[in-house]
């Protein structure tokens, strides 16, 4: 399962998504939504195509309809797929308290087990996209990557799905490579968080497709995992060395009866 | 009027006997389980029957210690809030701990290090459950959850080892200590020698015992 636990990464794969191929045909969404057995969720009309409006348990990829008008073009719609994007350093990963419930496959996916989630609701604070979401039973719920389909090599149903291209799937580097052919000086992603398993081909500023430019761990986390966390096993283990050191160097109190003690007892008789 | 060396003399009541357990056991309890979780430690888990189990255990023991800890309130905080020149004198010469050799200056019911343990506990217990119940019911806002991790795992540092040193002082370092959180009374000669201040107090008729 987790790489720490034995199971090596074969090759890492990855999505590469070009919103400049994408149509908003929204076929990815019904597909993921399909195959991972998902209830529609009712939604208002906004005013925009966009739907629904932010993903939820439910909705584990959602296309996000962008209107960014440029110079030469008053109407300029950018679509992009918005999901997990399976970080090689994951948030997610490093703040979950329980063992098991989110996981790397050895595709380098970050993928879930509901069942063994408790519904801490801290994966949500450690993820630097807003990505996870709380599903059927208040358990974490979110794009697995297909985690179930690649296990029995089948690729990711949105990248099955979308007809014209915009999102396809393969070996990370290999995708990254044909992005760069494609004329992509900057694959976004390529190198945050320890290189993303969702990669963009951004024609503009990631900023304008909804994207931070540079995306990060919270440095609340960081600080705590990677730095306090070991002092409390430092403190721990230093207070039990120096309450040992302390017995046979120093030695406890001990407080001795008075020594006419046994004549105090006579006289209280 | 002058006590029988020794007579035994009540120390602690049985409600401060019961809300020293209830703090002790629901401590260890969570101190138990916050480690698996923080370390992801999949046998303490399953000896808690899954970590869902565990979760509802760390939840509700903190309660226990939430309730125990405001209880613990009106028990201890007047006494562990007075201090005076003899407990300056008692941080100086680290309370004999480090030699047999000084004197140790006089002290009342509780000596310095006792109470400033007490006020300790309380500060950071305080941080730990106001932390602690934003984690479990208001877990939607990131920077609020984030905040209150922070804080619940540092009060969680600061306990972890304040605690052992307590348990060691109170269990090994001082024989005939243990007895109080069993029976609430010590032998008189004993308190005369650890809490002469109080004994003088009692032998004077200014406090009751």
């Amino acid at each position: 399962m987790s790489r720490r636990r034995g199971g090596k990464i074969m090759e890492r794969k990855a999505l590469l998504i070009s919103p400049e191929l994408c149509i908003g045909c929204k076929a990815c969404q019904v597909a993921c939504k399909s195959w991972n057995l998902l209830p529609a969720t009712k939604t208002k009309n906004n005013g925009t195509y966009e739907n629904p409006p932010d993903l939820n348990g439910y909705n584990y990829n959602k296309i996000r309809y962008s209107e960014i008008p440029s110079d030469k073009n008053p109407v300029r719609w950018l679509f992009v797929s918005q999901r997990c994007m399976h970080c090689e350093e994951a948030g997610c990963m490093k703040i979950c308290s329980t063992p098991g419930a989110l996981y790397r496959t050895k595709d380098g996916a970050v993928a879930t087990n509901p069942e063994k989630c408790i519904g801490c609701h801290l994966c949500l604070a450690g993820c630097p996209f807003n990505i996870p979401r709380y599903g059927k039973d208040d358990k974490l719920s979110k794009c697995t990557m297909c985690a179930d389909r690649m296990e029995h090599g089948m690729i990711p149903i949105c990248a099955k799905t979308c007809p014209t291209g915009a999102i396809i799937f393969g070996a990370r580097h290999e995708l990254i490579a044909k992005a760069k052919k494609a004329g992509y000086a900057k694959v976004y992603g390529e190198n945050d968080l320890g290189g993303l398993g969702a990669i963009f081909a951004f024609k503009d500023a990631p900023k304008i497709y909804g994207y931070e430019d540079k995306p990060s761990i919270n440095e609340m986390i960081i600080l705590w995992h990677k730095y306090l966390k070991p002092l409390s096993w430092i403190g721990i283990g230093g207070v039990v060395l120096g309450s040992a050191l302390h017995y046979f160097a120093v030695g406890p109190h001990k407080a001795e009866p008075p020594k006419d003690s046994e004549e105090v007892k006579d006289e209280a008789k | 009027m002058k006590l029988n060396d020794n007579a035994m003399i009540r120390k602690e009541g049985p409600f401060a006997i019961i809300n020293h357990w209830a703090l002790a056991g629901s401590c260890i309890l969570l101190t138990v389980t916050g480690f698996a979780f923080l370390y992801r430690i999949e046998i303490i888990g399953t000896i808690f029957g899954g970590f869902t189990a565990m979760k509802h255990i760390h939840n509700w023991m903190g309660v226990v210690f939430t309730i125990s800890l405001l209880l613990s309130i009106p028990i201890w905080f007047k006494e562990c809030s007075a201090y005076d020149k003899d407990d300056v004198a008692w941080i100086k010469v680290a309370g004999g701990y480090l030699s047999h050799k000084v004197t140790i200056p006089p002290m009342h019911k509780l000596n310095t290090g006792q109470k400033l343990a007490y006020l300790g506990v309380l500060g950071m217990g305080g941080g730990i459950i106001a932390s602690g119940f934003v984690i479990w019911l208001f877990p939607g806002s990131q920077t609020l959850m984030l905040a209150a991790h922070m804080i619940h795992n540092l009060c969680f540092i600061g306990i972890a080892i304040f605690i052992p040193v307590h348990v060691y002082l109170g269990a090994v370092a001082n024989p005939g200590t243990m007895r109080i959180m069993i029976y609430g009374t010590v032998p008189v000669w004993w308190a005369r020698k650890k809490s002469p201040k109080w004994i003088q107090e009692v032998e004077e008729g200014r406090s009751h015992h």
